[in-house]
């Protein structure tokens, strides 16, 4: 049998969003064959916390979970410290979820300087620059399970993973959130007529809906294999970016009736052309019930 | 003596002062804080939404719900259809469950010495989180419920796959924790006519190892969280009244840990499955807890049983989705134009949850937030302990105390939001 890789997940200043994420990855029987955790937040593990914070121990791929502080301790050592140790003996660190990529939500919380490992929103940072070789970011708020497991294959096979500028893997991060949204013809045709509690209609225009400039898979490989929000009817709050959480999440920001964000790169002007066209067609179909006769 | 007590969805320290080779007090201590409550000050009232079903990566759903619930109380009349609370209630529902699995395969088992059981945590858990996407998005950390009702449209199709994921778990159990089917388990009365699956190993391993009757405290009952199922109430061993008010309710700061203290007209309280039991009194409940009081064993059973009707109580609810009600109906005022305050109390995996919120024209001036744990962990004093605390002393063995501590079980992440 092949030799299992193993993982350290080290947890920061966190909800344990991702951990919980990641238990639903629905192939787990086979993930635990392949891979094992010297250290994990719920699943049981040969070492406890203080031998993993006292000594180093053999692994392969270090996992960081939550925003990080130089304030912030773990088992009594400096998570800093903890990094520095094990980032330099693994082959590949994870910051898995946007709070261990960007800072997120968690970059406000009162521990000074509080932000993810090699970026601080959209700045880079330099505390770990050693080391920026070595990243991936997994963002996302949480993580989707499938983006984490099918990476840390990638690495297990040696596969070469393109990264973009934030490190994030393209398989995976290339694609807009809004590609493959059951709402896309209410966005094409620019039919803003989107009200919560509905099949129909999209939230681009008035319900702050994030997609259109937000990397991620989400309506590709689709949420516990059977949805999204944005299907669900609710907008993308953009979780895998570094401006995560922006405020006033439900509404679109407009300058003259015209959203502040454009779908990635696409600029005003074509976007006005674009909509000057399509507000021509009257398609009756998008005026209606999609279920009625 | 200090033991660090790990996956708790984090830490907590425990220090046992022993006398005569017995507990004799123990300080909970929990080392770190988020302050969810601090973020929220100045942000716009629906963003808290988005950012409270963070305090939680396992109970995420139930601050969701009462985050909605809370907003919605800051409306004079705000009008909700039948179908919004019922399809918001199938999905709490649906929490509840995943998180009970999960404490049951992966927290409880290593505590009898056994391996933990990941897949048979995963499986069900997975059903229970598919369920929820399907109505919801996803899961974990959706927002779909907002104020006016859900954001989504459902279908008689998504119900047909909601009602699979219920049927399978539902095989789930039958086949593994209980070796019965779920009908007789429900109709079951007598706590030790128990039957031959995950459960009743467990609950043998209590009786083999005499732990019965371990892990007692003040036996007393309180909970919050009213829906188409739980009832509020509270109940001093057994004897139940309803008539309880969240104005008595008080949060207070303590020295030693980042926790706080939660009780209820000055006393101690739990919190959970087992307090829900009792106020709802649940024959099989009732009965484990005539035979062995407030003990780890009744809040073991206590907590599996709640799966079966929880899952039984989806089943009917379902039937009373009436389709053609409308999923959301738009506030007459916008948020942004309201000031004043509201609070909500939602029964989460562990107890009750409570989140109180002020608004000054849409935006948060204070929101205060009290989970679960901080009941059932309150740090008291020598004279006047905390639940968990008053049902470690007089134990002489640590390794049982931590059984005893996660019976509750406890959550790091929740307790220092
Ligand atoms: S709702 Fe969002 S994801 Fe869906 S089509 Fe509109 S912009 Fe795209
Ligand atoms: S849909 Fe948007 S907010 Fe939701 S998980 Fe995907 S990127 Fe994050």
């Amino acid at each position: 049998m092949e030799k299992k890789m193993r993982i350290l997940w080290l947890s920061a200043i966190t909800c344990n969003g991702n951990t919980h994420s990641f238990l639903n990855y629905p192939h787990m029987e086979q993930f635990l064959d392949d891979f094992e955790f010297i250290y994990h937040p719920v699943i049981d593990s040969k070492y406890s916390l203080q031998e993993i914070v006292s000594n180093e121990i053999e692994c392969e791929v270090l996992i960081i979970e939550g925003a990080i502080s130089e304030e912030f301790q773990r088992g009594g050592v400096p998570i800093f410290e903890i990094i520095k140790n094990y980032s330099k003996r693994v082959q590949k660190i994870l910051t898995v979820g946007t709070c261990a990529t960007f800072g997120g939500i968690f970059r406000e919380s009162d521990y000074k300087d509080t932000a993810g490992m090699h970026f601080d929103q959209d700045r880079a940072l330099h505390n770990f620059s050693d080391f920026l070789d070595k990243t991936i970011s997994i963002s996302g708020c949480p993580i989707h399970p499938e983006v984490l497991v099918n990476t840390l294959y990638a690495i297990k096979k040696s596969v070469l993973l393109r990264v973009d500028n934030f490190l994030r893997p393209k398989e995976f991060y290339a694609y807009t959130v809004h590609n493959g949204c059951t709402r896309n013809e209410y966005f094409e045709y620019k039919v803003d007529n989107h009200k919560f509690g509905e099949l129909e209609g999209c939230m681009f225009y008035d319900h702050g809906c994030q997609a259109p400039f937000t990397h991620g898979s989400c309506n590709k490989i689709l949420w516990n294999e059977v949805n999204s929000k944005t299907r669900a009817g609710v907008p993308c709050f953009g979780c895998t970016e570094p401006s995560f959480p922006r405020d006033n999440l439900f509404n679109t920001k407009k300058n003259m009736a015209i959203p502040e964000h454009l779908p990635l790169g696409v600029n005003k002007r074509v976007y006005l052309t674009l909509a000057g066209i399509t507000k021509a067609f009257k398609i009756d179909r998008f005026q209606k019930k999609i279920l009625d006769d | 003596m200090i033991k660090i007590i790990e996956k708790i969805e984090g830490e907590a320290k425990l220090n046992f002062n022993f006398k005569e080779n017995k507990i004799d007090f123990v300080d909970v201590e929990f080392m770190s804080t988020r302050n969810i409550e601090n973020i929220l000050k100045g942000k716009r009232a629906f963003d808290a939404l988005v950012i409270n079903p963070r305090v939680c990566g396992i109970c995420g759903h139930a601050h969701l719900m009462a985050t909605v619930q809370a907003l919605e109380s800051c409306y004079d009349n705000l009008i909700l259809s039948d179908k919004a609370k019922i399809i918001r209630e199938l999905t709490l529902n649906f929490e509840l469950i995943q998180n009970h699995f999960k404490w049951f395969y992966l927290t409880l088992y290593p505590l009898f010495g056994k391996k933990q059981q990941i897949l048979k945590a995963t499986y069900p858990s997975q059903l229970m989180s598919k369920a929820i996407a399907v109505i919801g998005g996803q899961y974990p950390h959706t927002s779909y419920a907002i104020v006016g009702g859900v954001a989504c449209e459902i279908t008689e199709i998504d119900l047909i796959k909601v009602q699979h994921y219920i049927a399978q778990t539902l095989k789930f159990v039958e086949q593994n924790l209980l070796k019965v089917e779920s009908e007789v388990f429900l109709k079951t009365e007598d706590a030790n006519s128990l039957y031959d699956g995950d459960l009743t190993e467990i609950l043998d391993e209590i009786k083999n190892s005499e732990l019965l009757g371990y892990g007692k405290s003040y036996d007393r009952f309180i909970s919050f969280g009213e829906n188409s199922f739980f009832k509020k109430g509270k109940s001093v061993k057994t004897k139940v009244t309803h008539n309880i008010s969240l104005v008595d309710v008080k949060e207070s700061q303590i020295t030693s840990s980042f926790a706080k203290n939660v009780s209820f007209k000055d006393k101690y309280y739990e919190v959970g499955p087992l307090s829900r039991a009792m106020i709802n009194k649940t024959p099989l409940i009732i009965d484990v807890h005539k035979k062995y009081g407030d003990s780890i064993f009744s809040r073991i059973l206590a907590r599996i049983y709640e799966i079966s009707q929880l899952l039984e109580h989806s089943r009917g609810l379902i039937k009373k989705i009436d389709l053609s009600q409308p999923s959301y109906i738009e506030p007459s005022i916008d948020i942004s134009k309201l000031s004043g305050s509201g609070y909500s109390a939602v029964e989460a995996a562990r107890g009750t949850l409570i989140h109180r919120v002020e608004l000054e024209s849409g935006i948060i001036k204070n929101y205060e937030i009290i989970t679960p744990t901080q009941w059932n962990l309150s740090g008291g004093t020598r004279e006047n302990h905390g639940v968990s605390q008053r049902a470690m002393v007089g134990l002489s063995d640590v390794k049982i105390a931590e059984l005893v501590f996660k019976s509750f079980d406890v959550c790091s992440v929740c307790t220092t939001h």
